[in-house]
């Protein structure tokens, strides 16, 4: 698949993803990667320019077996960006969709 | 690769951006190397699924440099984040495309020069069988016609050799370039 694309594509999973609930990253990476062939790697530079621009705040919490861990939380901007991506996402799939099945093709 | 080998090669390709950066970002990985081996999985198959250190390197200088450029710091950040980014995938249509172009003009000139030495050659030759013929057309102004037939073989015999020999560069030439390009497929494939 197309680098750029498959970039854009993760960035809208993550933000749909940690809009449920606060997830850490490996967690997150865990839950990507069962759906989607990627390297997991890659997820961390998404994560850390996501947090940056304000999208998530982070924190680290204690987990009872094993070390601690860094959490990521969606804030309201991150709710509306991802909100944006969403109908950017369903727009552009309705639009393949639409040339899959020959519809308005004349 | 094992975690430290891992964490090593993350390092080094991060050398650019700023310590505290650097940190956090090694953290991150810690962190997940640390959870996976908990899960009971191996340092080889963590490193293997998360992927290439150097690229994933270049991901962060990138984020890094987009966000100079926004900030202001430097006119030239956006510049160089687009080279940077160029490095996992266009950079080699252009830096493939300079020296590859290059080589391959170097190429058919080598290949031109050889034929024509051969070529000139087999014209002299050719000219004294039909001097007779033609005395008209053809004139040798008192060159020496041994001489003449000598010069002409040795040119014909050396353009061969060079043609030979182009052979053998242009089929150098064109392994390289396939070693070259599958290298880089390797490297953006993920």
């Amino acid at each position: 698949m197309n680098v750029q694309f498959k970039k854009g594509v993760l960035e809208l999973c993550v933000l749909v993803i940690i809009c449920r609930r606060d997830f850490y990253g490996y967690e997150l990476v865990q839950t990507i990667s069962s759906n989607i062939d990627i390297s997991e790697g890659t997820i961390y530079p998404l994560l850390r320019r996501l947090t940056k621009d304000g999208h998530f705040n982070t924190y680290i919490r204690e987990s009872g077996e094993g070390p601690p861990r860094k959490y990521y939380q969606i804030t309201e901007k991150g709710k509306e960006y991802k909100q944006a991506l969403l109908e950017e996402w369903n727009q552009f799939i309705t639009g393949v969709n639409n040339l899959i099945e020959e519809k308005d093709i004349t | 690769m094992d975690k430290a080998q891992f964490l090593t090669r993350l390092k080094r390709s991060l050398s650019r951006l700023p310590e505290n950066e650097k940190k956090e970002i090694l953290y991150d990985y810690e962190e997940h190397f640390r959870i996976g081996l908990d899960e009971g999985k191996t340092e080889e198959e963590i490193a293997r699924s998360l992927g290439n250190p150097n690229v994933l390197g270049k991901l962060f200088h990138i984020d890094a440099l987009l966000e100079e450029g926004r900030e202001g710091k430097h006119a030239g950040a956006v510049v160089r984040a687009v080279f940077a980014s160029l490095g996992l995938g266009f950079f080699n249509i252009i830096f493939i495309l300079g020296p590859f172009s290059a080589l391959l003009a170097g190429l058919i000139s080598l290949w031109a020069s050889a034929a024509s030495l051969a070529l000139s050659g087999l014209a002299v030759i050719l000219s004294l069988i039909l001097q007779p013929l033609l005395p008209a057309f053809i004139d040798f102004g008192g060159l020496n016609i041994a001489f003449a037939i000598f010069a002409a073989v040795g040119a014909s015999a050396l353009g061969l050799l060079a043609l030979i020999g182009m052979v053998y560069l242009t089929r150098w030439f064109l392994l390289i370039t396939e070693k070259y390009i599958r290298f880089n497929l390797r490297i953006i494939k993920k």
